[in-house]
């Protein structure tokens, strides 16, 4: 076999000669060409990764594992990782985005943790295609975690001309387990039998890896249909609870998902972290069609199956336990000492390798210099441009700003009944049971950010992520990255990924939370146009009296609304409003700082309030939608009234997307102590106006009147999609 | 002393522990019961949860109709009136079985869809005085076919044996025509003899933090006791 079939380039094939010392055979070829796959030997990053923070208070595991762990409280933990799915679901968007959401749940799984929350992150372009794509990748993602019974209980959506031919599917899952239940793929000893558990194996996703995940897209690809798999959330649905249930028992020694290269990847992965060969016997695997070889044995994609290796004292327990569920573990092979990985078929031996050459061996780029590039010149000709009302309007029903009902209530966000706050507000609270801790979660995957310069991106990524979890002055725990970017062969796209995880680790460092984990997803490429680098960040954090959420709804009038952490001079960089003048410059670099030390009050405050109302992060639409969104979310009957009178700034003021700025609405008796303790704090404050009587919006900018809207007219243009289908109440 | 209630869970089904907690919160002490089993244990009052039994691949509540505990269910339906309450999946299993008239097909927007939604009681049911007309309830749905659908013929025979327990309800416009999944006559939820069922998800209002706390009120007046 010629090993670039397999992916492999020419020195890499050389290196993998070396290491055999002979000519690997063809299924050992194949092995070698999912293993060392941009998707599963993360050769392109590994080095760069290294360069982020993984060290925490409340760092159960970091990256390495199938999931990060935090620890919540003494009793509980929280597994949650971040997974892309992004180029099967431009093959087939539903049952790539439902795979995807199957293969990340299987991931906290694979942890002892049970699957409480999911949320999205999804990018389209903006042609006309983009509909279609979308409504398949929601179908995919409510298909599988509506009836698996996970909530996905947040998300995000953004549009880009980059994204048109390569969309992104982002899933972040999050689970708990009881402290101590650390199980894993690390935990296998020698003599012990290896099963297979799930779905027999068909001849669905050979090669998904590496010929799908690993390389650019062209014109032609939809031959590649085969290669994706399909999900069944029915059998996933078993497989969850059979292997919790395993897990629960005490029997499981050591367990691991299939997921990207199947059984190759996951058999010698926990060969490799429990320090031990393996031996496979083949024929012992049961599949779907006859007379498959052990090539496609080893590299099926098949979904829903789980690879679990059984201690002596409880393993029969734990049989036992999968079997209540309907399900029947299928021993496939044993652990044996030293570091071969043998597999036998038909009687034959067909490999032989060390384990640690396909999950070690791959050769790994270089990382470049640790040094952030200079900030690009925005320039101020854009701040000069001039806006009307029906800008305002049009920025509302803005597709990266309008609401997302329409997508969000096809998820099934309630289910578990933990969900105290869901997808209509910018953080997710869930009301655990066993804990008097609140589980909060936020995302934030900034790829108009990131667009100009990818280090401001990736600060701006982390920093929203802990200004969102802020807001109810809940604490952040831990990050996971989801790092989506074109090829990494290319200069430009290496620089800009280095760029990227640099911001993210000055920001993370800055704001004192750790990375325990993520996935990175390159060669989201297509006919030579890669998209914007896009870093997505999930975040879990956690404070107490859940129940009780601090408002993000402006609910009465006499309220002051002030912007924290005012900047200087906003600047329009990135934001919706210049795009709306066909202008995309390079975002604000984050003050990490201000934003920590907004950050601190807020969670000071969020002891007891002290007059302030409602508070909302500011981001996409800048001041002006924060406020349309608390007004909205607030009480009927009550109005605003916006007062903007700092001349050049004023809409730059209102239109700046830079985040670590908060919108909070304060008692008008209380508002003198707050900007007391705002400015102790060393933090700007801007008056933008106040809550009034009425039933309007009025905004004034330097002393005249751009707009008196009512609330039918304000809502109705951020619900910009009423009318269209899947928005419409049907009667 | 607590009242025991079977809560019967399906390969599939997701709704069932959200189900026991939720009749836990009440005071009452539900009892899981197996797809296999072959009767109700003498349990007087039994809940079929939502999910997707079997994955409800061949048509919703298609497969589960066929369960084991189905034969029992009905059973013990004729000949001892036990009270039944299926929500969402359990109302579709009862469809499908026949113990209920009518079928739930997919929603008109052909999508899922969960939110909040307010339902009226139409008819007080037989076994169940505490449901009286015009009284409303804030509950989830979340589903994909919950479109009801009768014969033209039965849907009269329905009405006048007020056998049509809850419509959807629209209190912005007050209207009477409002359904969240193009259900015929808005119907949320019927009940004939000892068995009710409904679409939205009681079980999943029980707290104020939820969004409602109807499903407290509701889970009450079917189990007969005081919250």
């Amino acid at each position: 076999m010629n090993p670039q079939a397999v992916g492999l380039s020419a020195s890499e094939a050389q290196v993998a000669r070396q290491l055999v010392g002979r000519e690997p055979n063809d299924l050992e070829w194949g092995l070698f060409g999912a293993l060392w796959s941009e998707h599963c030997s993360y050769k392109s990053s590994r080095r760069v990764l290294a360069w982020l923070p993984k060290a925490g208070a409340a760092v159960v595991a970091g990256p390495g594992g199938n999931a990060g762990v935090v620890r919540l409280d003494d009793e509980v933990e929280v597994a949650f990782k971040v997974e892309s799915h992004n180029h099967p679901s431009y093959v087939e968007p539903v049952q790539g985005a439902a795979t995807g959401v199957g293969g990340i749940i299987r991931d906290i799984v694979a942890m002892g943790a049970r699957p409480v929350a999911l949320m999205d992150s999804l990018r389209f372009g903006d042609d006309d295609r983009a509909h279609r794509l979308l409504n398949g990748v929601v179908a995919g993602v409510g298909g599988y975690g509506n009836a698996i019974g996970v909530p996905t209980v947040g998300g995000e959506v953004y549009y880009g001309p980059g994204y048109d031919k390569n969309p992104l599917v982002n899933v972040l899952c999050v689970g708990t387990r009881q402290s101590g239940r650390d199980v894993g793929a690390r935990g296998a000893r020698v003599g012990q039998t290896v099963y297979l558990l799930g779905q027999a194996t068909g001849r669905d996703g050979i090669h998904g890896a590496s010929l799908l995940a690993s390389r650019d897209f062209s014109a032609e690809d939809q031959d590649m249909r085969p290669t994706v798999q399909v999900g069944d959330p029915y059998t996933g649905k078993l497989l969850m609870e059979a292997t919790l249930a395993a897990i629960e028992t005490g029997g499981v020694a050591a367990v691991q998902d299939l997921g990207a290269a199947g059984l190759a990847s996951s058999s010698s992965e926990l060969a490799v972290q429990s320090g031990v060969g393996l031996e496979l016997d083949l024929d012992q695997v049961p599949c779907r069609e006859l007379h498959m070889s052990a090539y496609e044995i080893m590299l099926s994609e098949t979904q829903e199956r789980m690879l679990l290796v059984f201690n002596a004292e409880r393993g029969k327990e734990a049989l036992a336990a999968i079997s209540a569920w309907g399900l029947t573990a299928q021993p496939i092979g044993r652990v044996v000492a030293g570091g071969r990985y043998v597999l036998r078929y038909e009687g034959i031996e067909v490999a032989n390798l060390e384990a640690s050459w396909l999950v070690d061996g791959c050769p790994l780029v270089a990382a470049g210099s640790m040094v952030p590039s200079v900030a690009p010149e925005v320039g101020q000709a854009a701040e000069s441009v001039s806006f009307e009302g029906r800008d305002l309007l049009a920025i509302l029903g803005d597709p990266d700003c309008r609401d997302r009902q329409p997508i969000y209530q096809r998820y099934d966000s309630m289910i578990q009944t933990a969900t105290v706050w869901g997808p209509e507000h910018d953080v997710a609270i869930l009301a655990l049971k066993g804990t008097r801790y609140g589980l909060y979660l936020a995302i934030s995957g900034p790829g108009r950010w990131a667009a100009v310069d990818a280090y401001a991106g990736g600060r701006a990524a982390v920093a929203l992520v802990v200004a969102r979890l802020a807001t109810q002055g809940a604490v952040p725990l831990g990050l996971t990255d989801g790092l989506n970017l074109g090829n990494p062969d290319k200069p430009e796209v290496k620089a800009a990924f280095e760029q990227m995880i640099l911001g993210i680790r000055e920001a993370a460092l800055a704001l004192d939370v750790p990375v325990t984990g993520g996935n990175v997803s390159f060669h989201n490429e297509t006919d030579g146009q890669a998209i914007w680098p896009t870093p997505v960040i999930g975040g879990v954090g956690r404070r107490e009296r859940p129940t009780a959420p601090w408002s993000d709804g402006l609910s009465g009038e006499n309220l002051r609304l002030i912007l924290v952490n005012a900047p200087l001079v906003p600047t329009l960089g990135g934001s919706v409003g210049e795009r709306l003048h066909g202008i995309l410059r390079a975002y604000p670099r984050v003050r990490l700082q201000d934003l920590a030390r907004s950050a601190a009050w807020l969670r000071q405050l969020s002891q007891n309030a002290g007059g302030v109302r409602a508070v909302r992060a500011v981001a996409d639409g800048g001041v002006w939608l924060a406020v349309v969104k608390m007004w909205l979310a607030g009480s009927a009957g009550v109005g605003v009234r916006l007062d903007l009178d700092e001349s050049a700034l004023s809409w730059p003021r209102l239109l700046c997307e830079e985040v670590g700025q908060f919108l909070v609405a304060v008692d008008e008796s209380d508002v003198r102590i707050v900007l007391d303790q705002l400015a102790l704090h060393g933090l700007q404050t801007r008056n933008l106006g106040q809550s009034v009587a009425g039933t309007h919006l009025t905004l004034r900018v330097n002393g005249d009147e751009v707009g008196c809207w009512p609330r039918q007219e304000i809502s109705a243009a951020w619900r910009s999609w009423e009318g269209e289908r899947g928005g419409q109440r049907t009667s | 002393m607590k009242t025991k209630v079977a809560v019967i869970r399906f390969p599939g089904s997701n709704c069932d522990h959200d189900t026991v907690l939720a009749l836990e919160r009440i005071g009452a002490e539900p009892v899981t019961l197996l797809h296999h089993a072959d009767n109700l244990r003498g349990l007087r009052y039994v809940v079929l949860p939502g999910g997707f039994s079997y994955g409800d691949y061949l048509r919703a509540g298609a497969l589960a109709a066929h369960a084991p505990i189905m034969d029992a269910l009905q059973e013990a339906v004729e000949r001892d009136q036990v009270r039944v309450l299926g929500i969402c999946n359990g109302f579709q299993i009862l469809c499908e079985r026949g113990i209920l008239p009518g079928a739930l097909h997919a929603n008109v927007s052909g999508e899922f869809r969960c939110r909040m939604e307010w339902i009226e009681v139409v008819s007080t049911p037989a076994a169940w005085p505490g449901f009286t007309p015009g009284m409303r309830f804030r509950l989830p749905i979340a589903h994909a076919d919950g479109a009801y659908r009768i014969a033209e013929g039965e849907r009269k025979t329905l009405w006048e044996s007020h056998s049509v327990f809850l419509r959807y309800h629209d209190p912005v416009n007050d209207s009477q025509e409002y359904s969240p999944n193009g259900s015929v006559d808005a119907i949320a939820g019927i009940s004939q003899g000892s068995v009710m069922a409904l679409m939205p998800h009681p079980e999943r209002a029980m707290e104020q933090w939820m969004g409602s706390d109807d499903g407290r009120r509701f889970l009450s007046l079917w189990l007969e006791v005081n919250r």
